[in-house]
Order: C-alpha cells, then structure tokens, then sequence
C-alpha cells in the first residue's frame, strides 16, 4: 500500500446505519485499496468532535425516528459548526435519506410544527402521506456534461425541495425522488452529494463511487484518480435496469 | 358451537377441497370465505383448546416444530399451520382442516406460528381463553414493509394487548423483546443464554442501541449476537431478566447438534440439542420454557431435544445423484449471520449457491446484504470450488460477495433452476444452498422435477 489514503469520516455510524449504509464505506475502501490507495475510516458518534483532525470524505447514512431526536440534540450540541464549516470549504460529503435531510434546513411535520436541522445546505422537507417506496432510476450528470444512470432503492415519507444555489443530483427516470413532484432527485452543493439512494448506493453504482472518490483524492493530491474497471458492478446495474424497463 | 361458525368450516372444507381438486396449492382461499361468513370464526373453534402462539422475527418455523414434540411427548395432540401460512388467513384454514364436519377442533392444543404485523388479527377474539405467547426476537426484518424494528414490537404488542390472561414466554436477551413484559399478563417466563456463543463476538451493527425507556446507550456484559446478550441501562435501570431457561454453556459443537448445559427452572440439566448452528438454540430454549409449563418433565425434554429429525431448522438435505445439497433459508441479516457462522465450522470444499429474490415476501428492498457479514465467511471459505448465484437479484448477491474479497474467478450467475440443478447434479459435489424465501419456493419447485422432497418445512 502507498502512503497515500484517504481519511473517511462514518458520522453518527452506530444510529444512522438503517439501510446497508456500511455498503457504501465498504465500497469506498475497496476502490482506493484495488488501485493501490489507502483509506482510514474514523467511525465518529455522540458527543464531542476533534476539530484538528481533517476528513477527506464525511458520510452520512438513513436512520430510524427513534433516534432523530437524539441525533438533532447532539448535533447542535457538538458538530453543528464544524459540520457548515466542512461543507463550505469543500469537504466531500455523501450523505443518504435522513442523513441527506439532517444536512438541510428543517423539518416540518404534516401539524405545521418543524424541527430544525443543521441548515448547512438550502433544502428542506415537508411531511408528506404518502410513502415513497420502490426501486427508483436517476440520471447524474457529471460536470463535463457526460450523463449516467444511477439505480437504488428509495423509502421515505418526507417530500424534500431544493432552494437557490443546490442543484439537484440527478433528473428521475422511473420512481420518486425528493418529492415525487418536481422530478429532480437529490442535492449537490459545493462537494456535498446528497441522495435518497440506500440500496447501498455505491457499490452497484461505481461511476458515483469513483466521482466521490475522484473529488477527494484531486483536493487531496492534485492529481487525478486511476481508473479502475467495474464490469461486476455494471452487470448488477444493467441488470436492474433492465429489470425496471429503463 | 354456533349455527354459524359451523355453515363457516363447511364452506370452509369445501373450498379447500375444490381447490385440491383443481391442483391449485393456495392455502388463504378457504380462510377468507370462512372469515367472510363467520369473522369471530376463530373465538368459536379455539373455545374450549389451549393455544399457543409463536411469533418473533427469527426462529418462529423452528420453535413451533420443537414445541410441537414436546406437546405430543406429553401424550397431547396438537395441530399446527402450514410453515410460512403464518397470517390471519392460513391460521384460518389450520382450524378448518382440524375441524371436523361438526364444526368442532378435537386436539388439546392449536399451536399457531404467527406474522408479528398478524398476530393482533390473529387473536382478536380468543379474548380471555388460555393463551400462551412466545415472542422468539425482534430483529430488522424487511423494513420495507415495518419501516422499523420499534414498529414491529409495537405491533406484537398490541397483539399481546387483547390477551388478558395470556402467559408470556420471552427472550431475555433481546431487549426489545423483554420490553413486551409491561402487557398485563397472567404469567410470564424467560429464556436466554448465560454466556458468549462464539469466541469471536459478531457485529458491530445493532438493531438495538437506545434504550428502549430511557434512550440512554446500553451497555453489555457479553453479546451472542446482533443485539441479543448481557444488557443493561445505566440510566433506568432497565435490563436483561433473569432467564428462568437458560443455556449455561455449550459441552460441545458437534456436526448438526450441539451438547449442552442448560438451567431449567433452577436445576441443572444436560442435553444435546438435535438443530443444526448455534442460532437454533435460543429456539430450543423458547420450547424448553413451553414444555415446562405445559408440565414436561426434565426427562421428558431431554429426550425430545435429543430426538429432533434433521428437517428441523430449516435446513434440509437432498441427494442429487452424487451432489449432496444443503439448502437453508435466509430472511434477514441477523439470521443470515448465524448461517454464515454454520457455514464457517463447516469448512465448505465444494459449491455454495447464493440465491436472491427480491419479491414482497422476501423484501423488496435487498440493501440488507450489506448488513451481513459475509467478511467472516471469506478465509472459511477459500477451499471452496465454485459460488454461483440465483435469482432476480443474483447480480447483486455476486457484487457483495465481491466486496467481501471472495475470489471472483470462481463466481457464475445463472438464474434458469433447471440449468442450475442440472449443472449441481453433474458435479457431484457437496453443495450449500442459501436461498431467500421465495427463491427457496421456487428453486424446490423445479428440484422436485429431479428428486422426490417432502412438502416444504413440514416434517
């Protein structure tokens, strides 16, 4: 192994884990170990955070409401700031479900009543009756303009819109999305990729793996991740996809 | 035995046989006529029998096959549902089929493996009668469908609610479980185990790491597995009851059974446990605290424990010419982990089948494979020749196995049963299937073509 690695930070690991959320981490330490690279993931839950040690990559993953609120307690308690700091100087974040809704401004219940999140980027979500469930179909497009499909599975009852200044993740091709609505699925913000996708999201889906990845290890080291093939990844993909009729 | 409820079996007997006629196999038809016609249906035919229901994420299946021997041990009879038949509807059509054309059931007992989203419908109006309800865990369990594991406690116990005189069996050691004690009751048992199972404690993921009270973090003396173990709040106080059935320690792993010791109501007793992998014996315990209750002796359990068929916990056994198959259910990641610990003591030289589907009762959402540590299962499973994978998700199920470093040159989809078996066949291999619900069903469906099966999960 080199000595070049990335340090990944599983934030609120024990609670925010609902949907093979450890998947993803997974996914992300094999791609830089099958090209040579290190990683180090820090699993970091309640209480203080250590503001000096630097993460290349802060993943959030989907919870359950037993816990939200705890985990709203705890995050203005400690790592309020130093999370709105992170995504502003560029640190990749990937955050999926609740984790992508706790980045956001609030929550309003179907009552009027809202609880606040973190407000780090300009999105927030209103109650909604009706369950979005089911294997869903989303193209990203990438900053040059090339365009993929990203397939996962989506299970959320809040309806979730984007303000000025984020744009969306992805356009939807067959499901959801953040309100079944406006046809847009997920966020982007700086280097926050913000997404209903569990399924886990990254393994099948190994181009936004390595566009995370790509992001952090250019800020890292000014120069540009290898390539890596994903023919097992793209079967599972196709796969499903075709399974769907898209 | 009203007028009515008696024109309701009839109707009920008829259709069963019609469609037994037809050669259709569906098992819910004569349980919606005969709810149709008599909706308390159940209140009548369960008047005057002791029921026992069985209901719990894991082990439902198992522990009723071990309760039931136990109750024909005693010299009682007993009628069971069909394995799986486990929502209000096949409960229904158990009754029908026990009842004779006098509209009465002539067993001692009816005992009903219940759906944990069934069981309030289930026993709606067995009311005050003499109910016994196990509840064998709480784990995530295709949370497409619960949305999350709180839910599915909630509705156990809103089940257990409508019982005001009924005993409760509950594992100690899951603490969602125990936390059902607080529905009045008219008695109430534990089981669980003393001591670590393996040497290497398994997962760090936990369907249970708040406090259910307090939402303070539990603290363990031990774990056996998932979030089963020595727990404790050091907030409120809540914590693991001592069991009144309890494993001690495990003598000895054999082959298929394990040795052990166990504490039965205070006195120490040993047995060897005839189900295969450490999972079953929590079900075991659960049919030991029943068994006790319905007034078994030490002996009388020993002897049964020791004399369960290898039908049991789910894992069944088929020649296919020289190829030797094993074929296990998996429904979720807490029972997929305890086969892969099975499948670690086993050593597998030859092919492990992997089957996926992702149809409602499998689950439709399959980001539960992530959750099983197939990383465990890996160094274990170096001597293996071939892994091959079946089903609608079989693509996924290759791409975890990737991710767990398994070699991939070894791998091969194939979703057609019918090449895949020929394929097994042809090898002459001792061969591990793993298989999800409905691809279990399916994959049988098309073994029986080439061998003989007994009917699925009945003995």
């Amino acid at each position: 192994m080199s000595e070049k690695s990335l340090h990944i930070c599983h934030l609120y690991y024990d609670i925010l884990n609902l949907y093979g959320d450890n998947g993803n981490i997974r996914t992300m330490e094999k791609r830089l170990a099958w090209r040579g690279i290190g990683s180090e993931v820090s699993r970091v839950t309640f209480g203080p955070i250590d503001k000096d040690t630097d993460y290349d990559i802060i993943f959030i993953g989907g919870g359950q409401d037993f816990e939200q609120e705890l985990l709203v307690k705890d995050l203005f308690e400690y790592k309020a700031e130093w999370l709105k700091e992170q995504i502003e100087k560029g640190t990749v974040f990937l955050a999926i479900c609740g984790g992508y809704q706790m980045l956001g401004k609030y929550y309003e219940a179907a009552d009027g009543t809202k609880v606040d999140f973190l407000g780090g980027i300009n999105v927030y979500t209103t109650a909604n009756d009706k369950r979005m469930i089911g294997n869903f179909v989303y193209e990203y497009t990438r900053d040059n303009g090339e365009k993929f499909p990203v397939v996962g599975f989506e299970n959320h009852n809040g309806q979730t819109w984007l303000g000025e200044g984020v744009k969306p993740m992805g356009v939807i091709v067959k499901g959801y999305g953040n309100n079944g609505e406006d046809g847009t699925e997920g966020a982007r913000y700086k280097n926050v990729f913000a997404t209903y996708s569990h399924g886990p999201l990254l393994p099948k889906n190994a181009r936004i793996a390595d566009e995370i990845l790509s992001i952090a290890y250019e800020r890292k080291y000014g120069e540009k991740l290898p390539s890596l093939e994903h023919e097992l990844e793209d079967a599972a993909l196709d796969d499903i996809r075709q399974q769907l009729g898209c | 035995m009203s007028a009515r409820s008696t024109f309701a079996v009839w109707a009920g007997k008829i259709t069963t046989k019609i469609l037994k006629f037809s050669g259709s196999g569906g098992t819910s038809l004569p349980g919606k006529v005969v709810l149709k016609l008599c909706p308390d249906i159940l209140g009548h035919l369960a008047k005057d029998m002791k029921v026992i229901c069985v209901t719990g994420t894991n082990g439902k299946t198992t522990t009723c096959h071990v309760i039931r021997d136990m109750i024909e041990e005693k010299g009682s009879t007993v009628f069971c549902n069909d394995a799986g038949a486990n929502m209000l509807g096949g409960v229904v059509s158990a009754f029908v089929n026990a009842a004779g054309w006098d509209g009465k059931v002539k067993t001692d007992y009816a005992l009903l493996e219940c759906d944990e989203a069934a069981l309030r419908f289930i026993v709606e109006h067995f009311g005050e009668l003499d109910v016994t309800a196990v509840v064998t865990n709480v784990f995530r369990d295709q949370l497409d469908r619960y949305g999350e594991v709180l839910t599915t406690v909630n509705k156990i116990r809103s089940g257990l609610e409508k019982l005001p005189n009924v005993k409760l069996i509950l594992n100690a050691d899951c603490s969602l479980t125990s936390s059902l004690s607080d529905v009045q009751h008219k008695e109430i048992h534990y089981f669980g185990i003393n001591a670590p199972l393996y040497e290497t404690a398994s997962s760090d993921i936990s369907d249970a790491v708040y406090c259910i009270h307090c939402k303070t973090k539990y603290k363990y003396h031990y774990h056996t597995f998932g979030h089963l173990g020595g727990f404790y709040c050091d907030n409120c106080g809540y914590e693991r009851h001592t069991p009144d059935v309890a494993l001690a320690k495990v003598l000895e792993w054999k082959d298929g059974s394990e040795v052990v010791e166990m504490d039965v109501f205070g006195n120490s007793v040993k047995a060897e446990v005839m189900l295969p992998g450490g999972y079953n014996l929590y079900n075991a315990l659960a049919a030991v605290a029943v068994a006790h209750q319905i007034g078994l002796s030490d002996e009388q359990i020993v002897k049964v424990l020791g004399g369960l068929s290898t039908h049991f916990g789910r894992m069944e056994e088929v020649m296919l010419g020289d190829s030797k198959l094993h074929m296990v259910l998996v429904k979720n990641p807490a029972g997929f982990n305890e086969v892969l610990q099975f499948l670690i003591q086993q050593r597998p030289t030859g092919t492990i089948v992997f089957g996926l589907n992702d149809n409602f009762a499998d689950g439709k959402d399959i980001s539960w494979i992530y959750d099983v540590e197939f990383e465990r299962l890996t160094e274990a499973a170096v001597g293996a020749e071939h892994f091959y994978f079946t089903g609608k998700r079989a693509y996924d199920m290759q791409l975890r196995l990737k991710y767990a470093d398994f070699a991939t040159d070894k791998f091969m989809v194939e979703k057609d049963y019918k090449t895949l078996i020929t394929m097994l066949k042809q090898q002459g291999q001792e061969t591990f299937l793993v298989l999800s619900y409905t691809c279990m069903l399916e994959f049988r469906d098309k073994l029986s073509e080439f061998v003989p099966l007994a009917k699925y999960a009945k003995e």
